[in-house]
């Protein structure tokens, strides 16, 4: 079991870290999340698994963490705070604990109107960011909510989003303050694509001190096609792509436009390393996890350092 | 006295459609032996749905307002809210399964204005080509008991 | 006020089909404010149903009453010398009207005519939207008066979530973004260090912690 979360180790090196994703099934066969797995084993240091991402039924995170945990991958377990009340968060986070799971990416969750149940009850009984301070001091304090104490603490490493391109702009780094004093340890950002106002959403972070109390990790998802780069600009919120991006796509074939979405990639990647106050990154390669460890090794940053394991 | 093989209409007017003073809307309610059933509004946005709702349940296979011209209301707004309302209780008509066509609205001509007689005459004509409404009381046929009359202008 | 919309007239016609002398029971405030269930849609409502019934060869009487508040007590006292007439009610007051009634003639068959929606405002003619829970710990200081709990989709306390666009709230772009409109409004007062602060969770035993909520006032009673 491993004792200690394999990405606070990593940064704690002093190593850029280097996280991927993957999603659970929508069924209840181990198997398939797995195979995902192992397509990501040595190219990451952890493994985001999302928790029914855009309200569609999926394994539980939790669940799914388990099974990758024992197939030697370290999971960053997501949790979102839409299906469950306060009670059942934190009995998941002991649970997770116990199951030898140490990090937790706490997020408020799609709406479930975006899902499959859009009848069902959103619970939001609790926001992200007291979520992420009910989890600081279940860890640091040993107790739980409103005070009472744990028989014995859980062992977490605390992450939280941050969308560096959302509206309102200017409130985006007061957000970010706010989660990072209520218990990140850790940020992943939103993808990437316009670097620019990646780097001035960055330097307000520098400049309010917030880098040097968590470790952010730019947010990387490689483009398939000029279609999907489109798509993603019009229909999805919070996604800044610039015209350029989409145009250097489309101007190659599309057989070629995987390849240059990896390209720009690794580019991005490459650009992240220099800022100051950029720690790792987070790839999100929607059900193209093969394309992460080729993009790992591209940006020149394979192999993933040794860890010490419980 | 009506005769159940005529239709009746009931016909909703602002008080503003050239030659619709009362002796106008006598002298067309006589000239149609009661068939059109004539009721003057200050202001065609004065109509609510209740009124032809009560006018196709008690007095006319078919109910209809004439409004102002686009614009030329006196009160600005009140044939367009006569419009809503009769579009409202189209939706309302269809529902209990009678035909929406039984309710309707004729918007005045800026360019060639009609008078009440003109316009009276051209919408019974139309409607009387729906037939008689199912959803009329007849005379002669029982009503429920303690049918309560009620003003309901 | 509190906001309702009719029931599909299908829906009340079927579950009116077993009663034959009915009362439409109109209200003369929150639904008479928002067209649902006052004196007028009462009477066209009844005028519908007695169509219907005629359309398609039923027999039913239907009376129309509006009282001025359905849901209190006094208010519906005078119903007793007319309940005797009927074999069923068709409120058209909201859930608290309708339940006034009922429980006041446990005896008499109710039939809720309308779908009763939320708490809001008349924003403008027409024109009703939700801006108040009932959450038992009013809130509004902290947020400039715009209410996270009842206008922002996910309840946020700590906003906004990120994934609005232009101002407007992802899950439904008809609704600006509660968060938008909390920063624009403190920051008008000067007071957007209100949202330095990380609000606790809410305590919602205030709203739901023991069932259906009271509130008695002595000083009130007889």
């Amino acid at each position: 079991m491993i004792m200690e979360s394999r990405l606070k180790q990593v940064l704690d090196q002093g190593v850029f870290a280097v996280t991927a994703e993957c999603g659970p099934p929508k069924g209840a066969d181990p198997a398939a999340i797995l195979k995902k797995a192992d397509l990501l084993k040595g190219k990451v240091d952890a493994v985001n698994v999302t928790d029914n991402q855009t309200a569609i039924v999926r394994m539980s995170s939790l669940a799914a963490c388990a099974l990758l945990e024992r197939s030697g991958l370290d999971p960053i377990l997501q949790m979102v705070v839409r299906d469950r009340n306060r009670i059942a968060l934190q009995s998941d986070i002991l649970g997770a604990s116990a199951l030898g799971i140490r990090t937790v990416l706490c997020l408020s969750g799609d709406h479930q109107r975006f899902g499959n149940q859009p009848g069902c009850v959103g619970v939001f009984d609790l926001d992200s960011i007291q979520f992420l301070q009910v989890v600081k001091g279940m860890r640091d304090d040993g107790v739980i909510l409103d005070g009472e104490p744990l028989s014995k603490a859980p062992d977490m490493f605390i992450g939280a989003a941050a969308n560096p391109f959302a509206d309102p702009l200017g409130f985006r780094v007061t957000r970010l303050a706010k989660k990072i004093r209520a218990g990140a340890d850790f940020i992943q950002t939103q993808c990437i694509y316009n670097l620019d106002r990646f780097e001035t959403w960055l330097s307000m972070a520098v400049d309010r001190g917030l880098t040097e109390q968590a470790a952010i990790l730019g947010g990387l998802t490689p483009l398939k096609s000029a279609g999907m780069a489109r798509y993603m600009k019009e229909r999805v919120s919070g996604m800044d792509i610039p015209d350029a991006v989409i145009e250097r796509l489309a101007g190659v074939p599309k057989e070629r436009q995987r390849e240059e979405g990896i390209r720009i990639c690794v580019e991005t990647i490459e650009r992240l390393k220099e800022l100051h106050g950029v720690r790792g990154v987070h790839i999100m390669a929607i059900e193209w996890e093969a394309a992460v460890g080729e993009i790992a090794e591209r940006a020149g940053l394979l192999p993933r350092p040794r860890v010490p394991q419980g | 006295m009506t005769d159940p093989s005529r239709r009746t209409l009931a016909l909703f007017y602002c008080r503003n459609v050239p030659e619709a003073g009362e002796a106008d809307r006598q002298a067309i309610e006589a000239a149609y032996g009661g068939h059109i059933r004539l009721f003057p509004l200050p202001c065609s946005g004065r109509l609510e749905a209740v009124h032809l709702m009560r006018a196709l349940e008690e007095v006319a296979d078919a109910a209809y307002v004439i409004t102002c011209p686009e614009g030329a209301c006196r009160y600005f707004e009140g044939n367009r809210r006569a419009r809503k309302r009769v579009e409202r209780t189209r939706e309302m008509v269809a529902a209990i399964g009678l035909e929406p066509e039984r309710v309707g609205i004729v918007i005045g001509s800026r360019e060639a204005p009609k008078t009440l007689a003109q316009l009276a005459a051209r919408i019974y004509e139309e409607t009387s080509r729906l037939g008689p409404s199912p959803a009329l009381k007849r005379p002669g046929t029982q009503p429920p008991a303690c049918e309560r009359r009620r003003s309901w202008l | 006020m509190i906001t309702a919309e009719q029931k599909p007239l299908d829906e009340i016609r079927e579950m009116l089909a077993p009663y034959r002398r009915v009362l439409a029971l109109g209200c003369g405030s929150c639904v008479a404010e928002c067209a649902a269930g006052g004196e007028k849609e009462t009477a066209a409502l009844a005028s519908a149903l007695r169509m219907a019934a005629r359309i398609h060869g039923e027999e039913i009487l239907v009376h129309e009453k509006t009282v001025d508040r359905q849901c209190v007590r006094e208010f519906i006292l005078p119903l007793d010398d007319i309940m005797g007439d009927y074999d069923a009610v068709l409120s058209l007051g909201c859930g608290a009207g309708v339940q006034a009634v009922a429980d006041m003639y446990p005896e008499v068959p109710i039939v809720p005519a309308l779908n009763t929606e939320f708490l809001g405002e008349t924003k403008d003619q027409g024109y009703w939207v939700e801006n108040c829970v009932g959450c038992g710990d009013c809130m509004l200081y902290y947020f400039g008066g715009v209410c996270p709990l009842a206008r922002c989709a996910k309840q946020i306390l700590n906003g906004p979530c990120g994934g609005s666009v232009d101002g407007r709230c992802e899950v439904n772009p008809d609704v600006p973004c509660a968060w938008q409109l909390i920063i624009d409004r403190l920051t008008r007062l000067g007071a957007l260090d209100r949202l330095e602060r990380i609000y606790p969770p809410k305590n919602w035993a205030r709203k739901q912690g023991s069932g259906p909520r009271k509130i008695v006032r002595e000083d009130q009673q007889r």
